[in-house]
């Protein structure tokens, strides 16, 4: 090894010698370190070296003083501040649909439905308990034709999540609908016709909803 | 380096200010708040800069606070935002940003000690030798000796290479010894 590669090698080790005083040298670097420690007559004045940039970096540092209000002050522009930024939340295409047909009025809504039904018995099973207020809709088929049921028209600009509120807080779900007129045939859980009257009461009491008519009561 | 001795962690703190917490935030400043500062006004050589980046870099601690991903200790992520301010300013206040060569090659103001630093003792002129290296050599001799980080997080603070830290470390070094061999001070390396 050439006196120049050997000068080399003594740089690169001291060169570590910030690091070994301030104990983030880790691995085959530390063990060069302290081998080199160990055995070169040279190494002590060099680390005695290194430990005098340490003391004067430190008092060099220790002489800036920061103001004594610095706090108090940036308390105040931070209660000018509004919450963190937060990364956008990943929403996928199907909670995006939903939002947006959630959001659309009843009308334009339930033409889309049919296609939106199947995904959203899809969302049901991958993200059960995701919604509070979906649209319920109610079995097919024969359940269908047993269930007391009403007949509902909704103002216009009504839109499908005060609908899906509504009949949410109340066990209701749509059978059918809407028809031309805008008719929506509505099923009312109900064992008895003063429960049937109650349910069919509050939804009529909705300012959204636009006419009401009674249809099969409960036999009870 | 770890420098909190709390029970909460720096990063349970950003965890809590993600959440809005502000009393956090307010304690994170408490803890790292005079290191940022130094580190700024070090970077700066302006104190007044140093307190307005110093707040900016605890507002952005508030902003970003949920984008933090624990890939590093919060320290050093504080001191990354800080460089990144300080050089912003600095350039606001067209004030030139040296690269590696140019640092190497231009001497620093203490090639000609004055007689006055050869008659202090040797710890009181290291103080100020170190104060007058290049920005270069002095950030990393900072980090390292009063910030206590690994040649890694230097380069994640300067967004250097490994390499280019230890290559600025081995510069910085030699510059203070040939500063102290010319006050008359004998270091003996390099």
């Amino acid at each position: 090894m050439s006196a120049a590669e050997k000068m080399s090698r003594r740089d690169e080790i001291e060169t570590l010698l910030p690091f070994y005083l301030n104990g983030t040298l880790e691995g085959s670097e530390l063990a060069t370190v302290e081998d080199w420690l160990a055995s070169d007559p040279e190494a002590p004045a060099a680390l005695e070296a290194a430990e005098a940039e340490f003391s004067g970096t430190m008092a060099a540092n220790e002489a800036i003083r920061p103001p004594a209000d610095a706090l108090s002050r940036f308390s105040k522009l931070l209660d000018a501040e509004a919450g963190p930024m937060r990364e956008p939340q990943a929403q996928s295409l199907l909670s995006r649909v939903w939002e947006r047909f959630m959001g659309l009025p009843v009308g334009v809504a339930w033409g889309a439905a049919a296609a939106l039904l199947a995904l959203v018995m899809v969302q049901s099973v991958l993200e059960p308990g995701s919604r509070g207020n979906d649209v319920q809709v109610a079995g097919t088929g024969e359940d269908q034709a047993k269930l007391p049921f009403a007949l509902v028209t909704f103002k216009p600009d009504a839109r499908m999540a005060d609908i899906a509120t509504l009949l949410g807080d109340n066990g209701a779900s749509i059978i059918d609908g809407p028809t031309a007129s805008g008719v929506f045939r509505i099923a009312i859980p109900s064992e008895t016709v003063a429960d049937y009257d109650r349910i069919v009461g509050v939804i009529a009491a909705a300012p959204f909803a636009d006419t009401v008519t009674a249809g099969r009561k409960p036999a009870g | 380096m770890n420098i909190a001795s709390d029970p909460m962690s720096d990063r349970d703190l950003v965890s809590r200010v993600a959440n809005g917490d502000r009393a956090a935030l307010r304690l994170l400043f408490t803890r790292h708040h005079a290191r940022v500062y130094r580190f700024v006004a070090r970077q700066t050589g302006s104190e007044a800069m140093a307190d307005d980046v110093a707040n900016e870099v605890f507002l952005e601690l508030w902003r970003q606070a949920p984008k933090f991903e624990g890939r590093s200790e919060v320290s050093t992520w504080l001191l990354g935002i800080a460089r990144f301010k300080a050089l912003s300013s600095m350039r606001k206040r067209k004030e030139e940003w040296l690269d590696d060569d140019d640092a190497a090659a231009v001497p620093d103001d203490n090639d000609t000690p004055e007689v006055a630093t050869m008659k202090q003792d040797k710890g009181a002129a290291l103080r100020r030798l170190v104060d007058t290296l290049a920005d270069e050599h002095r950030t990393v001799i900072d980090l390292a000796y009063y910030h206590g980080k690994s040649v890694t997080e230097i380069g994640e603070v300067l967004d250097i290479p490994v390499a280019t830290v230890k290559t600025r470390m081995f510069y910085a070094r030699k510059k203070l010894g040939e500063a102290l061999k010319a006050a008359g001070y004998d270091r003996g390396w390099p």
